[in-house]
């Protein structure tokens, strides 16, 4: 594959991802603590510290769609990403493991949001990939902040 | 050879926590750091309004009385076994209009899902909250505990 393909890729995949991350936190930064009710069903964290996650995660989500779109802290907000898609993977997992049958709480907080199946663990496993394409890409482009090459 | 740039991640979390933080402090919706367990009831005649967990033997009352039992678990675990008369809760708007016509938004409904460690009742029990019921039990031991006791199934 040209280089020029490469770079191409390593844009789309920034912007999909980056508008996606922005698109999945607005809902939850409008209803925090529908969000952080919704961490708790999936029964993994004690003593109710799902609420400062629920405080502090969409707006992860929102840096991070930020960063990867602007071109800013690129290399951290792919790394993150790939943290986050990670962490889902495993929460996800388990609660179908477990019989847990709860909506995602991907994109929406909502009680019409997707349940949990195996089509969200492989939408995961695709955005984790994608994150992989933009930390390992060979040159710069259009980033700003460190500059690019 | 990956990269792993610690300094940026950082300037991305303490951001996040910066802001969200500062948020939750200015907004009219702010919640608490720490979230409040689902608030165990001891008379099951005085509830309206969120929903309230309840122990083995306060569900078994309301079973005996005729109350609605609502499976907060997946299809094929209902399929498998469930609390008798207790209705599969499938789609959530299909539930709530049949929920609806039979009792009314007032009516008792008791939710409960496989044992104590799964969120599904709650989740429930709080999507019906949020669409105007008020007599909402979450029974959290669940099909597990009720099993155990041999009361009946089917």
């Amino acid at each position: 594959m040209s280089n020029e393909m490469k770079n191409m890729m390593v844009m789309i995949c920034r912007i999909f991802l980056g508008f996606m991350f922005i698109y999945a936190s607005l809902d939850k930064i409008a209803n925090p603590e529908e969000f952080a009710k919704q961490i708790g069903y999936y029964k993994v964290l004690p003593f109710g510290i799902e609420n400062i996650l629920g405080i502090i995660l969409p707006w992860t989500e929102l840096i991070v769609g930020v960063c990867l779109i602007a071109g800013l802290l690129v290399d951290g907000a792919a790394l993150l990403s790939i943290i986050m898609m990670l962490v889902f993977i495993l929460a996800i997992s388990q609660a179908m493991l477990r019989g847990i049958d709860i909506t995602c709480g991907c994109f929406k907080v909502s009680a019409d949001s997707d349940k949990l199946g195996l089509d969200t663990i492989i939408r995961d496993i695709i955005f984790f990939v994608m994150s992989m394409i933009v930390l390992n890409r060979q040159e710069r482009k259009f980033e700003f902040l460190p500059k690019s090459d | 050879m990956l990269r792993v740039p610690l300094n940026q991640i950082l300037v991305i979390i303490v951001l996040s926590l910066v802001v969200g933080f500062f948020v939750n402090i200015i907004r009219s919706d702010s919640i608490p750091l720490l979230a409040k367990e689902m608030s165990i009831t001891e008379d099951l005649d005085e509830i309206s309004g969120e929903p309230v967990a309840i122990s083995l033997l306060q569900a078994k009352t309301l079973f005996d009385k005729g109350v609605v039992f609502v499976d907060a678990r997946g299809e094929e675990y209902f399929a498998d076994g469930h609390i008798q008369n207790s209705w599969n809760s499938g789609f959530f708007m299909e539930l709530m209009f049949k929920l609806d016509s039979a009792q009314t938004k007032s009516g008792l409904v008791v939710l409960y899902c496989g044992e104590d460690e799964c969120g599904s009742s709650e989740e429930l029990a709080d999507d019906l909250y949020n669409e105007g019921f008020s007599k909402l039990f979450v029974f959290k031991g669940g099909w597990q505990e009720w099993n155990e006791a041999g009361y009946p199934v089917e």
